[in-house]
């Protein structure tokens, strides 16, 4: 929560076209900053500017028109900063971060109870971790996007080691009702399950998260030990060979 | 329906063509678990393996024979599992059934928000 007093004003300069794994930049920073819990983000998108490579990108030309220029502000205490920006300089490519000095004069205030804030803690991914499973259906909606894509995002977000989206054919749940297939394969309203292997510390801090998140469902830990948790850089590279 | 604490996982591996009494038996062992008022069953179907038979499962492409592995995970109470282990040890004639502990964090459904 923002407190009256000295912060940070945050601006991210990006084309509106620049990509980050495969979804527009803008809205995966946006998307980052969101699930990190910043306290409050604004994207103008701007109507003519340039960069860094002097192209002039603009309204009033028809062929110039793509790729205009995205401005994504916040204000933030100087701690929350300073553990985002790092994230954000990797995100930002050949956009612009600028930093300045401000004064909250009047914080803005929530309606409702506002998500608990969850603090990083460093990751431990070798010997003993848990596994922590979440059920939910397929058809389970967060703001508007699939649920378990949300929890996903979060997870990914908040540095958590990884997550596996498994899909059911049959179940059921608290609800006692019948999730199945239909004729076709045209019902999606299969059981769903997310698997996450961490440290029971981070998984912990994520459980605020969750419990804001998942409205129905059943989420269960248990022991692992983990054998190998390793990332081949090379491997992006590889699959590209693979491809005919 | 209250869940919490200490619980477990029962876990059965068996394929996706084998029967009971005329039906699917992953579809027998949900309504089996329904009957007995389970907290929840969830069937899920992978896309290869082998099990005691050392048999390969592997669903065939082109074609609607599937006998894919497949996987029913019911977690509860002890005690309302072990009720279940009985039954289950009629129905599944060849596969694997595994219990392990799991810890419940949450175990929440909204009533009537789905029809």
């Amino acid at each position: 929560m923002l407190q009256a007093g000295p912060a940070k004003k945050v601006s991210i300069y990006v084309g509106e076209d620049h990509q980050y794994h495969g979804q527009s930049l803008y809205a995966a920073i946006l998307d980052f900053l969101f699930y990190r819990g910043i306290a409050g983000v604004t994207v103008v998108r701007g109507i003519a500017g340039f960069g860094a490579d002097h192209h002039l990108h603009t309204t009033r030309i028809e062929r110039l028109t793509e790729n205009l220029p995205v401005k994504i502000e916040f204000i933030e205490s100087p701690e929350k900063t300073a553990e985002v920006l790092p994230k954000l300089h990797e995100m930002a490519g050949t956009g612009l971060i600028e930093v300045q000095d401000t004064l909250i004069v009047k914080p803005s205030e929530v309606s409702a109870k506002h998500a608990p804030q969850v603090s990083a803690l460093p990751l431990k991914r070798e010997g003993k971790a848990k596994l922590m499973r979440i059920f939910i259906g397929e058809n389970d909606k967060w703001h508007d996007k699939p649920l378990y894509k949300a929890l996903v995002e979060a997870l990914r977000a908040n540095d958590l080691a990884g997550a596996t989206v498994y899909q059911g054919i049959l179940g059921y749940g608290a609800n006692r009702r019948i999730h199945r297939e239909g004729a076709l394969h045209l019902s999606h309203d299969r059981p769903v399950m997310l698997s996450v292997v961490e440290s029971e510390e981070k998984l912990r801090a994520f459980f605020p998260v969750l419990d804001q998140m998942v409205q129905q469902g059943l989420v269960v830990l248990s022991d692992v030990d983990v054998i190998k948790y390793t990332h081949d850089s090379r491997e992006g590279e590889r699959r590209k060979e693979a491809r005919p | 329906m209250k869940l919490e604490g200490r619980a477990k996982m029962l876990r059965i591996h068996f394929g996706e063509d084998d029967q009971w009494q005329g039906q699917p038996l992953y579809r027998a062992i949900v309504e089996k678990c329904r009957a007995l008022d389970l907290a929840g069953a969830t069937v899920f179907r992978g896309i290869e393996g082998y099990g005691a038979s050392t048999l390969i499962r592997r669903p065939h492409h082109l074609s609607f024979s599937h006998d894919a592995p497949v996987m029913v995970s019911v977690i509860d109470a002890e005690e309302k599992i072990q009720k279940l282990i009985p039954c289950l040890d009629e129905m599944v004639a060849e596969g694997l059934i595994a219990i392990s502990d799991v810890e419940v964090i949450k175990y929440v459904h909204q009533d009537g928000a789905r029809s």
